[in-house]
């Protein structure tokens, strides 16, 4: 890596051969706004939100997509640049719900925030939204609503470039460039995995998480983060709980999972369905939470762990006694960690002498 | 050498019928690209994503001001799988049709009935086609000048094709080195619309370490007004050809791609055939030319959309720099040019860079100008760089009428007032008023016009042809569109113009590509000089 001497806004800075403008600018806490950018996918420079300034170029230039160069002198904040924000977010609102409310489903819409804070003016009229959805896609979990989309193709470049599932694509083109599906099949009909990454990457939450939309639940900034370790598998992803503190009386209940934000954790933001969708065991009514025992009557009736591991024992045993000890195997979960799983091999191996013994993952 | 799968895409699409239901998926499953990125290819091209419209009726200014919409009228009420389109590069013969692939000059009305509700019957009665011979329905335009000294043309459209390759064998005697001091010293400029110094791009990508290098011929011609690519394929292939070959030898290429709009079938027919004659005779060695179609879509004409749908995708548009003399057609440095400017290419080596920059009056060369709309003889004439309106007019037998407005450029170029006649058409004469010269697609307006309705045909078109891709062009060719259109629906006038400055703005600063930021000049120029037509 060979440093490049840069200016920005008139500070003379060092940079990195390879770093864009965006990066440099990050790194020193100059704000650029970005709609399309995520350090996830390779840069677009589509949602044309962080135009600046570079000395010697007749036209402005996308920060995230344009790396520096030695001697570059860049402006970040001026009057044409101002310009081009105010502009630019009044032809974005023209095309798109006229409030919060409209708009928003769960997630924050993002372009309210950056009219807001470039003081951007929101009464250039509304235009007929032309983008077609999939209002009948049967699928459980992912929802689109055309109306809040602004093509920045974060999803479907996400879905491309991460995923590597390829399951939307953007379609057709000029104002009724929508994102679709081959043949405007249901999710479940294509390649899609569920991750649901779309509507994590999505800025005003065009992509949305279905359940919580049928359900009514309250919007996610007034919902709590808990910060937790998946524990579908020993991956290890990290997660963020969001918890509706008033829910069950008071006792809260989580409404949803939401990725934490990029590069923070070592999955990066990035779920697989269970993690992101699969959280309605944590309140299921067929949810064992106490340890259950058949008695006389046959029936499953609670009791202490103390009294259920014995019962356990004695009747593995009884299986070795009378037929052997390969007559017993033992299959452990992917939802155990490392340790959990070496300790199941332990237990059939050195206790009970099989070597019957397997892991779910493990095929 | 065989390219990405990918690349045949949209051909795939093609051979299937058009993007139908359950045909990206097939195609997908024979060549593992994912469905969902073939049908979003499918869904961007005109011609694929409607395969059910057999016929389109050119709704472009000058075929408008000739009946387009009569004809369009006929072909509905007769049954027709009909729609309208943008510019079929027909403007000289209007309204110009479209059947399947191939373009119809001057249809009308009485032709539409004719054809009884079978769009497969469906003939032109134009002089141009009707003839005994041309049951293969091989058309050209009209050329000029009349009595034209051949010594002092480049093209020399009426002139016989040249299939000896002298050219050629002589730009190999001569080397790169010398060829670019030739192609420096001719001072000639892209004659796609940009005005390019074209020795610049072919130092460019010989001076490249990649040794892996293309060329490209941009044939998707489109731009309103503009149909001189057109005419030079279908008359002096000869010189596209030897052209493309030189500019291969000398950049170091041993592939030459050639993308014609998928409207050209009758150019492509013209072109295949000449190169046929030139392979047999084994002229231009080893370099191998491979022909690509597109399938409706104006942005395609930008060369770095072009190398996309060439690539198989999505023709948006990519993010310049890097130039594609750097970074091009597969990431490699590719060497792409208009259809005018590679044909200037075995004139320039044949008679020399300063005998070809001194044909011009303003600027180096002669220029092929097309001129169509309120004229006696639409047309194409190759004339000095740098005549004025009145000159190019007298050329094609005079105005029609008073002359009111004129599109020096294509529609990209806007609209200029009469008093603007005596300007040189040149790059630089015309970008001094905030116009251009473009594709010299010159489209002459009289007094009937109403400014409005002008200026909405440009716009319907731009908003039609946005890839999309960026918001600034997105929205903004929608949002001018439509403020034009409460505009011209509210009496008294209202305020709905009120944000086309910022609009215009923010679509030039904004916009990734050429298209959006040329696109709101028509209505910007026409409320500068005709500012009484939007008060009416």
């Amino acid at each position: 890596m060979t440093d490049r001497s840069i200016t920005v806004n008139g500070h003379p800075w060092q940079a990195q051969e390879g770093e864009t403008i965006l990066e440099v600018a990050a790194r020193h806490g100059v704000e650029i706004p970005t709609l399309c950018h995520d350090p996830r996918l390779k840069p677009a420079g589509a949602c044309r939100t962080c135009l600046v300034e570079i000395d010697g170029w007749r036209r402005l230039a996308p920060a995230c997509a344009t790396p520096v160069t030695e001697g570059m002198s860049i402006v970040t904040e001026n009057e044409r640049i101002d310009r081009h924000r105010k502009t630019l977010l009044a032809l974005y609102m023209t095309d798109h719900p006229q409030s919060r409310e409209e708009s928003e489903r769960g997630a924050p819409d993002q372009l309210f925030d950056m009219v807001a804070r470039y003081q951007a003016p929101s009464d250039w009229g509304v235009l007929e939204n032309k983008r077609q959805g999939r209002p009948d896609d049967r699928n459980p979990y992912i929802q689109f609503n055309p109306e809040a989309c602004i093509l920045c193709a974060r999803c479907t470049r996400y879905c491309d470039e991460v995923e590597s599932v390829s399951a939307i694509t953007l379609a057709q083109r000029g104002s009724e460039t929508t994102i679709a599906t081959v043949d405007a099949e249901s999710l479940l009909d294509t390649t899609c995995e569920m991750c649901g990454g779309c509507i994590d990457v999505c800025p005003t939450g065009a992509m949305a998480e279905k359940i919580p939309l049928v359900r009514g639940d309250k919007p996610e900034r007034e919902l709590e983060k808990v910060r937790t370790t998946c524990n579908y598998c020993g991956v290890g992803c990290q997660m963020d709980l969001n918890v509706d503190p008033d829910a069950r009386e008071g006792q809260g209940k989580v409404v949803k999972v939401t990725s934490p934000p990029v590069g923070t954790t070592t999955n990066d933001g990035n779920l697989c369905v269970k993690g992101r969708f699969a959280y309605d065991f944590i309140d299921h009514p067929d949810r064992l939470t106490q340890p259950l025992v058949r008695g006389e009557d046959g029936e499953l009736h609670p009791t202490t762990w103390d009294d259920a591991l014995a019962k356990a024992a004695t009747g593995l045993r009884g299986v070795t006694e009378r037929h052997g000890p390969d007559a017993l195997g033992f299959v452990s979960s992917s939802r155990c960690t490392m340790e959990e799983n070496f300790l199941m091999q332990k237990l059939s191996r050195a206790v009970f002498h099989t070597n019957n013994v397997h892991q779910c993952a493990a095929t | 050498m065989t390219h990405p799968i990918r690349s045949s895409i949209p051909d795939e699409l093609q051979k299937a019928g058009g993007k139908l239901e359950g045909v990206a998926r097939e195609i997908a499953q024979r060549t593992g690209i994912p469905e969902a990125h073939i049908y979003g290819v499918g869904s961007f091209f005109h011609l694929l994503d409607r395969p059910h419209q057999k016929v389109r009726v050119c709704t472009g200014l000058s075929c408008r001001l000739a009946g387009a919409d009569e004809v369009l009228k006929a072909a509905s009420e007769a049954g027709l799988p009909v729609e309208s389109c943008s510019c079929l590069a027909g403007c000289d013969v209007p309204p110009a049709v479209l059947r399947e692939r191939r373009v119809l000059p001057a249809v009308q009305v009485e032709d539409v009935k004719r054809a009884g509700g079978d769009w497969q019957r469906l003939r032109s009665s134009s002089p141009l086609v009707a003839a005994p011979h041309r049951k293969d329905e091989h058309w050209s335009g009209s050329i000029g000048p009349e009595n034209a000294d051949p010594s002092q043309l480049v093209f020399d459209l009426r002139g016989k094709p040249n299939f000896t390759g002298e050219a050629y064998r002589k730009a190999a005697e001569m080397g790169p080195e010398a060829f670019f001091q030739q192609l420096e010293d001719s001072g000639l400029q892209g004659r796609g619309g940009a005005g390019f110094p074209a020795h610049i791009k072919w130092k460019g990508v010989f001076q490249q370490q990649e040794t892996t290098r293309y060329v490209v011929l941009n044939a998707d011609e489109g731009e309103p007004g503009t149909f001189k690519d057109r005419e030079v394929m279908l008359r002096r292939p000869d010189l596209v050809l030897e052209g493309l070959a030189i500019a291969a030898r000398m950049v170091g290429a041993k592939e030459v791609f050639l993308y014609l709009r998928g409207e050209f079938e009758v150019p492509w027919a013209t072109m295949e055939s000449a190169l046929r004659r030139f392979v047999d005779a084994g002229t231009f060695g080893d370099i191998q030319f491979h022909f690509h179609a597109g399938h409706g879509a104006y942005i395609c004409g930008e060369e770095t959309a072009l190398l996309e749908a060439l690539e198989g995708k999505r023709g948006m548009p990519r993010l310049k720099p890097p130039f594609p003399v750097e970074v091009g057609l597969w990431g490699k440095p590719t060497l792409i040019h208009n259809v005018e400017t590679i044909a200037c290419i075995p004139p320039i080596v044949q008679r020399g860079g300063s005998w070809f920059r001194e044909l011009g009056k303003t600027e180096p060369g002669t220029k092929l100008y097309c001129i169509s709309g309120h004229v006696q003889r639409p047309g194409t004439y190759e004339l000095p760089l740098g005549i004025d309106l009145d000159e190019l007019v007298e050329a094609a037998g005079g105005y029609l009428g008073t002359l009111k407005a004129f599109s020096p450029g294509g529609a990209s170029s806007g609209f200029l007032p009469a008093s603007e006649r005596n300007r040189p058409l040149s790059f630089q004469a015309l970008g001094e008023v905030g116009s251009m010269l473009g594709s010299a697609g010159v489209v002459v307006l009289n007094e009937t016009v109403d400014m409005k309705w002008a200026v909405m045909q440009q716009l319907e078109f731009f908003e039609a042809e946005s890839c999309g891709q960026c918001a600034p062009c997105r929205i903004g060719t929608y949002y001018l569109r439509d403020s034009l259109d409460k505009h011209m629906a509210s009496q008294p006038r209202t305020e709905s113009l009120r944000h086309v400055a910022d609009t215009a703005w923010q679509m030039n600063e904004g916009s990734i590509c050429g298209l959006g930021q040329a696109a709101p000049l028509p209505l910007t120029t026409a409320l500068r000089h005709f500012p009484e037509d939007f008060e009416r």
